[in-house]
């Protein structure tokens, strides 16, 4: 399993999607910083300004997520299914090796790289707005708490993507994928809009379309919950760090609805059912 | 035993693949799987180096159950739809596979390879680069990287010149002298017969045809005679115990299963008093006997 985990490594710093990834965020972070530079080239004192502040930030960590999820895709939708479909897993699985080690050792290698990846942009983003002067108070525990929940969110999408690719074909592994990222984006929407009708609380019309929103985000989040993780990412790290939580997190890019930690438990299930499921349907294919 | 099948089935929602097959092949034996296209030989190999999930049937290499991790542990395989990590150098390609295998300091073993499948020199060349032929070679490469006990070939020379055939040859003839089993999937019949010990013939999914190679060619032997002074019972006694019997003039033709038959003709004719010219006898070649048995087959 080391072997296929070091190669899996190996072969995607040699891939092109990677290196096409890599160019997309530098560009990515080069106009992101030079907007930081303009914008924090007044100064800024009011309270206003540091919502303004933490709306930029909350803005530069969803695209670059979004960018994350890209490359993710770009990477992983053939782990497996592309080793069947050019006819190279005859030269590896006549091995002594069992079939599971194949999708973990792919699964660990593409978390790793993966993880190193989101790392380098999470920081990026925070350390621009440190750099160009953000008034937001960081705590180091904040920071490397949404760096985690920032983590969390693309291994859990790649869980969802190797299993697929286990037992499908890579074309529709790549459909599978950007369906339920899809969903899961639109939905996390809805439900944060469902919460802001049930808290402005206009009607008694408002509060029950409002939970029906929030409804309909949750069944999104349960089919691919990266949106929740996302969210709790954003509420790790600014609710926490100046005390005025209700204002800092409003915003289509912020969190208002905070997840439950029974989503936290449901999502740790998630990934080990996706990945044993994978590895029972790969294990039983005829190749 | 190094390769043992009890009535191994594998269909595809009953259909294609094999159907019980019952084989053995021993220590150091050359064993020939022949067969026409889509008879089910590259079913049978994919089944015996576990990837495919046989229907029914057991089936046990070197004592060990087809499908597990011991099972494999030394055998070598050549797919027949060789395809490699072409991102990889040969080289590269190589200390790849003898890591998978856990082989610790594979240097000089990849060395002694690239010898012997004559890809020195291009070992630091992209796969992507390399040659169909060249690819294959390699493939037979990383089929004896673990100085397996078998052997699996799926046409191993499918893609190679002819000086890359005659070199398979020698390599498979090394292999037997180092008293390793090789399994070769094969519909080049002249390659076969110059390789082999035994062989299997499958048509249909179905054995057909099994054993010693020189045992099945003799029991096809063409036998010419040159009589006189015949009488038409003997004609007639001798039509009764052989094939494909013609007669003209003084000349006798014809085939027969066992070649202890000849003798006993010999001696059938001698003593009812004809004379004997000349008695010729040609064992068929591989070829013979396998359109011979496949011809039946379809028949039947
Ligand atoms: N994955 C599969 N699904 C369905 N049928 C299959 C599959 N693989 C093989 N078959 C069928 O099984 C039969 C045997 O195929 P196989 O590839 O074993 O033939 P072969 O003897 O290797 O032929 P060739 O000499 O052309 O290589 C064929 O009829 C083929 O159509
Ligand atoms: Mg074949």
């Amino acid at each position: 399993m080391i072997t296929i985990i070091k190669y899996t490594f190996k072969e995607m710093l040699k891939k092109r999607a990677f290196l096409l990834a890599s160019l997309l965020s530098l560009l990515y972070l080069s106009i992101y910083a030079f907007g930081l530079s303009r914008i924090f080239e007044r100064p800024s004192d009011s309270i206003y300004d540091i919502i303004f502040q933490s709306e930029i930030l909350s803005a530069g960590l969803f695209f670059a997520n979004l960018i994350v999820a890209f490359l993710v895709v770009l990477t992983s939708v053939n782990a497996i299914s592309g080793e069947i479909e050019s006819g190279t897993i005859y030269s590896i699985l006549s091995k002594p090796i069992k079939r599971y080690e194949l999708v973990l050792g792919k699964f660990i290698g593409l978390s790793i790289m993966i993880v190193l990846y989101s790392s380098i942009m999470f920081l990026s983003v925070v350390g621009l707005n440190i750099w160009f002067g953000s008034k937001i108070s960081f705590g180091w525990d904040n920071i490397l708490k949404g760096l985690f929940f920032f983590d969390l969110g693309p291994i859990v999408f790649l869980a969802l993507i190797i299993a697929s690719s286990s037992i499908f074909s890579t074309i529709n592994t790549g459909i599978i994928a950007i369906m339920a990222y899809g969903i899961a984006l639109v939905g996390g929407v809805l439900e944060q809009i469902g919460t802001a009708i049930q808290q402005s609380q206009v009607s008694a019309f408002g509060l029950k379309s409002g939970e029906s929103l929030i409804n309909a985000g949750i069944i999104t989040s349960l089919i691919l919950p990266t949106d929740v993780i996302y969210r709790k990412m954003t509420a790790e790290l600014l609710t926490q760090s100046s005390g005025i939580s209700f204002m800092m997190t409003q915003g289509l890019f912020g969190g208002m609805s905070q997840p439950s930690i029974y989503m936290f438990i449901y999502i740790f299930f998630y990934v080990v059912f996706l990945l044993y499921y994978g590895v029972k349907r790969f294990s039983q294919r005829d190749l | 035993m190094v390769l043992e099948t009890q009535n191994l089935t594998k269909q595809f929602n009953g259909k294609g693949g094999f159907k019980e097959v019952t084989l053995f092949v021993e220590k150091g034996k050359v064993f020939g799987f022949l067969g026409p296209n889509g008879a089910g030989k590259t079913t049978f190999v994919k089944t015996m180096v576990g990837f495919l999930h046989p229907t029914s049937g057991f089936a046990w290499i070197l004592g060990k159950p087809i499908g597990t991790v011991e099972s494999r542990e030394k055998v070598g395989f050549l797919p027949e739809n060789f395809r490699y990590h072409d991102w990889m150098t040969g080289k590269e390609l190589l200390s790849f596979h003898a890591e998978l295998y856990k082989i610790k300091n594979p240097g000089k073993k990849i060395d002694e390879l690239l010898e012997l499948v004559k890809l020195k020199g291009h070992e630091n060349k992209l796969i992507k680069n390399y040659s169909k032929g060249m690819q294959q070679r390699i493939g037979i490469a990383i089929a004896l990287l673990n100085d397996p006990e078998i052997v699996f070939l799926d046409e191993p020379t499918s893609a190679l010149d002819p000086v890359g055939r005659i070199e398979v040859r020698e390599i498979i003839k090394q292999l037997k002298s180092q008293c390793k089993t090789v399994f070769l999937n094969s519909h080049l019949l002249s390659e076969v017969e110059m390789v082999c010990d035994e062989v299997a013939i499958i048509n249909h999914g179905r054995v057909i045809a099994q054993g010693k190679l020189d045992d099945l060619l003799k029991e096809h032997t063409h036998v010419e005679m040159v009589i006189t002074d015949y009488t038409p019972e003997l004609i007639e006694k001798i039509s009764r115990l052989s094939k494909e019997f013609q007669f003209k003039e003084n000349k006798l033709s014809f085939k027969v299963e066992d070649r202890e038959k000849i003798p006993i003709i010999a001696k059938m004719v001698i003593e009812a008093g004809a004379k004997l010219y000349q008695l010729n006898t040609q064992t068929s070649s591989l070829e013979d006997l396998f359109i011979n048995l496949i011809g039946k087959d379809e028949i039947s």
